[in-house]
């Protein structure tokens, strides 16, 4: 198996924090990763992406053009990597922070309005965790435990802001009904 | 210290240092190498060793320069034009026999460029640009667990050789994320104390310097590092050969095109189409001879770099006359795709339909 | 009686290879005399640069190492900081000319003082470029004749010298900074004085510390040996008064 990722979203919205997370969850699950940040000019005015790779043998390229799912975090990043969505790919939108438009047939469209949603769990801070249980359900077969230990190799021994974000990656982990998408 | 770590290739550098027992970091802030600056500042102050914020990368190189002729292990981590601010000194070390590691994350030259990746300082590594005849070993990573296992090996090589050594990275493997193992430092740590300036308490006092005013002893000099340098060359040349042994057609690629290029070789091999890679690893030495064995049986060398073809001219001259040459490349933004490859490779299979296949 | 005697860190059977009435040679007497007093030659790094100062490896006899031009306080930060680095005390100094340390090194040597990285730093003074055959450099004053300016120094095509020792005064980690010439005995003497006073000054880690020498330079002057020190004592000083600019213990 072979799947690429690209989280996107502006500066202060957690997007390295949850790439790291993720691409640690599949170093943790036995895989091989990369993870690709975007620096220096690329985030000018504050937009943040960053690529993962994930695949059973070694990877090479690690920038692809196309993602098998694109999470959007605000409406520029949206506008931007609609067009990397692999055919019969995904993207998972922030509705908070973006229009409802489908501009495209050929994909499935997610949108949530996770903002919202952090509000709700009291800190709009963890929007990106809700963001992360969603595309771990899409990508399935993700060991809670092994995510549980990703979270803490990022956020070390602050017990209480790991625990508000696996709340807060439940909620996205349970969003979406298995089958609707 | 055997944990597999999601590292960064500058994190991975320099952990590597620390492991490697280096004592004296000298830097100045330049994308894409600055998370290197960033950890070691505080884990040299954690552990008591030599950090300096250097006015300037001419500044930092000097007190590298300073610091390895009092016999500390030392490092200094740049990118390419500020590299290119470094040179004079890079030639003062050579001649002067002083060993230390020099990182350059490249970016896109020339002059100030900017900071996407890019290979544009093969020349300027292998070749140098400081005056007189001098060469700097050069060490090029195409993976995160290599950006560490490489560091390891500029210690010792630089401490062998008495002689700096350059890891020659790119921004992209600066800045990407990869699995990889910090590994204890695998190699024997070599006696320094009969040249090292640490005050003339038990021996005569000692000179490093490189001015000789003598004609007869600058040229015996000259021949003397020549000699050593020729030894480099025949001792230390590597590579990876990633299917080669059958191969009609050879990409040779270094650093991060080379990974990209392993997607190309798998592509054609899938179609039963005798492709394989080359990939020096030290860019000096250059492995000419193991190349130029590889051409006795293959009909065309297609050298892929992210410049307008630095490496080439070394594929060139590894290759036998029967062996044709071509070149793709870019000088920098995206790495070269898959597609973007093949598309080339297809036409240069077309054209030589006849004798290759 | 007392006799003269070499100073134990002037290297045996080595001899002077400076112009006559250059006073590289007095400068270097004094530094290896300071080093013998301390008794430090054992425990001291020189750094030389480029110049006619370069050769200070050549006579003194301390362990040396040559920067490239200007970066003496670069190389000599590295060399201390390594040797703390490995838990040693070390005494590293520079031995730079004007054009070394104020004009090319400038970037350097500015830095190390703000730094105050525990160094000595000595510069001679000779305002010009005398290694090349007396061109004009940072300390040639307005009006000097020199081989690149051949109607005397003068603002329109030139600009102004550096005032050295006041620039490394204001800098926060300079410890100690004076400037001395070595025109007669009793300037010699008290030049030694403040040379052995930088040096104890790092002994004791309080930071930068440096001496400028108004030294002469009869070859390119075009002057005498006398008519040099002369030149010193009457001109230079009134442009370069000679004092200390700072001293942390007096403060």
């Amino acid at each position: 198996m072979n799947k690429n990722f690209i989280i996107s979203g502006s500066g202060g919205q957690g997007i390295l924090s949850i790439g790291s997370i993720l691409a640690n969850i599949f170093m943790l699950s036995g895989k091989f990763v990369s993870l690709c940040p975007c620096y220096g000019a690329e985030m000018r005015g504050g937009a943040v992406n960053c690529e993962i790779n994930m695949s059973d043998r070694e990877i090479y390229c690690v920038q692809n053009s196309k993602a098998d799912i694109v999470v959007a975090l605000n409406q520029t990043s949206f506008d931007k990597f609609i067009s990397r969505v692999k055919e019969n790919g995904t993207i998972i939108v922030n509705s908070s922070m973006a229009k409802i438009e489908k501009t495209r047939k050929d994909i499935q469209y997610i949108f949530a309005p996770l903002t919202q949603e952090a509000q709700k769990l009291g800190n709009i801070k963890i929007t990106n965790s809700i963001a992360l249980g969603i595309l771990s359900k899409i990508i399935g077969n993700l060991n809670i435990d092994i995510v549980k230990e990703a979270y803490e190799k990022i956020l070390k021994d602050k017990k209480e802001l790991i625990q508000k974000n696996i709340e807060a990656y439940l909620v996205g982990l349970n969003y979406i009904q298995e089958g609707v998408v | 210290m055997t944990e597999r770590e999601l590292l960064k290739g500058n994190i991975a550098i320099a952990k590597a240092s620390l492991i490697a027992g280096c004592e004296c970091y000298f830097g100045y802030p330049i994308t894409p190498q600055t998370e290197i600056g960033e950890y070691l500042s505080l884990e040299m102050q954690k552990r008591h060793l030599a950090y300096v914020c250097a006015e300037s990368e001419i500044g930092a190189i000097n007190m590298a320069l300073g610091a390895s002729a009092a016999g500390a292990k030392v490092m200094v981590s740049s990118s390419s034009c500020a590299v290119a601010l470094m040179q004079e000194t890079i030639s003062y070390a050579c001649a002067d026999e002083l060993p230390f590691v020099l990182v350059n994350v490249m970016r896109a030259g020339p002059g100030q460029g900017y900071i996407y990746p890019s290979q544009g300082d093969y020349n300027q590594a292998t070749v140098g640009g400081g005056n007189g005849d001098y060469h700097t070993i050069v060490l090029s990573p195409s993976t995160v667990q290599e950006c560490a296992d490489l560091t390891y090996r500029a210690f010792y090589l630089s401490q062998k050789y008495r002689n700096p050594a350059i890891i020659l990275a790119d921004g992209l493997l600066g800045q990407m994320s990869e699995s990889a193992v910090i590994k204890e430092y695998p190699y024997e740590e070599i006696d320094n104390s009969d040249w090292i300036l640490n005050g003339a308490s038990d021996r005569l006092s000692r000179n490093i310097h490189s001015l000789e005013p003598s004609q007869l002893k600058l040229n015996e000099h000259n021949v003397n590092l020549k000699r050593k340098y020729t030894l480099i060359e025949n001792q230390e040349p590597m590579y990876e050969e990633y299917f080669c042994e059958d191969a009609e057609i050879i990409i040779t690629a270094f650093g991060s095109m080379a990974r990209y290029t392993k997607e190309v070789v798998n592509h054609y091999r899938e179609k039963g189409i005798k492709l394989g890679l080359f990939r020096p690893i030290t860019l000096y030495p250059f492995p000419y001879q193991q190349l130029r064995k590889l051409s006795y049986s293959a009909k065309l060398f297609v050298d892929i770099e992210m410049n307008l073809g630095q490496m080439l001219k070394d594929v060139q001259l590894s290759a036998l006359s029967n062996v044709q040459t071509a070149f793709i490349g870019k000088p920098t933004g995206d790495w070269l795709k898959k597609e973007e490859i093949t598309g080339v490779i297809d036409n240069l299979l077309k054209d030589k339909n006849a004798n290759i296949r | 009686m007392q006799t003269y005697a070499k100073p134990k860190s002037i290297k045996e059977n080595s001899s002077f290879t400076f112009c006559s009435g250059c006073d590289h040679g007095l400068a270097i007497k004094l530094v290896a005399q300071v080093i013998d007093e301390l008794n430090i030659q054992r425990d001291t790094i020189a750094v030389s640069s480029s110049g006619c100062s370069v050769f200070l490896y050549d006579f003194l006899d301390v362990d040396c190492v040559e920067a490239p031009h200007g970066r003496a306080c670069a190389v000599a930060t590295g060399v201390k900081r390594a040797h703390r680095a490995k838990g040693n005390n070390k005494i590293v100094f520079t031995y730079q000319g004007d054009g070394d340390f104020a004009s090319i090194g400038l970037g350097e040597s500015i830095h190390s003082a703000l730094r105050g990285e525990n160094i000595t730093a000595i510069c001679i003074n000779n305002t010009n470029y005398g290694m090349t055959g007396g061109q004009l450099g940072p300390t040639t004053p307005m009006g000097q004749i020199t081989a690149t300016s051949p109607l005397g120094r003068n603002k329109e095509y030139h600009g102004f010298p550096i005032q050295t020792v006041q620039h490394i005064a204001i800098c926060e980690g300079t410890c100690f900074c004076a400037r001395v010439a070595l025109y007669d005995i009793k300037n010699i003497y008290n030049a030694k004085k403040q040379i052995k006073k930088a040096f104890e000054y790092q002994q004791k880690g309080l930071g930068f510390s440096f001496v400028e020498i108004l030294s002469s330079c009869p070859t390119n002057w075009k002057l005498s040996p006398i008519d040099s020190h002369k030149k010193i004592e009457e001109e230079l000083t009134k442009i370069y008064p000679l004092g200390v600019y700072k001293d942390i213990d007096h403060e």
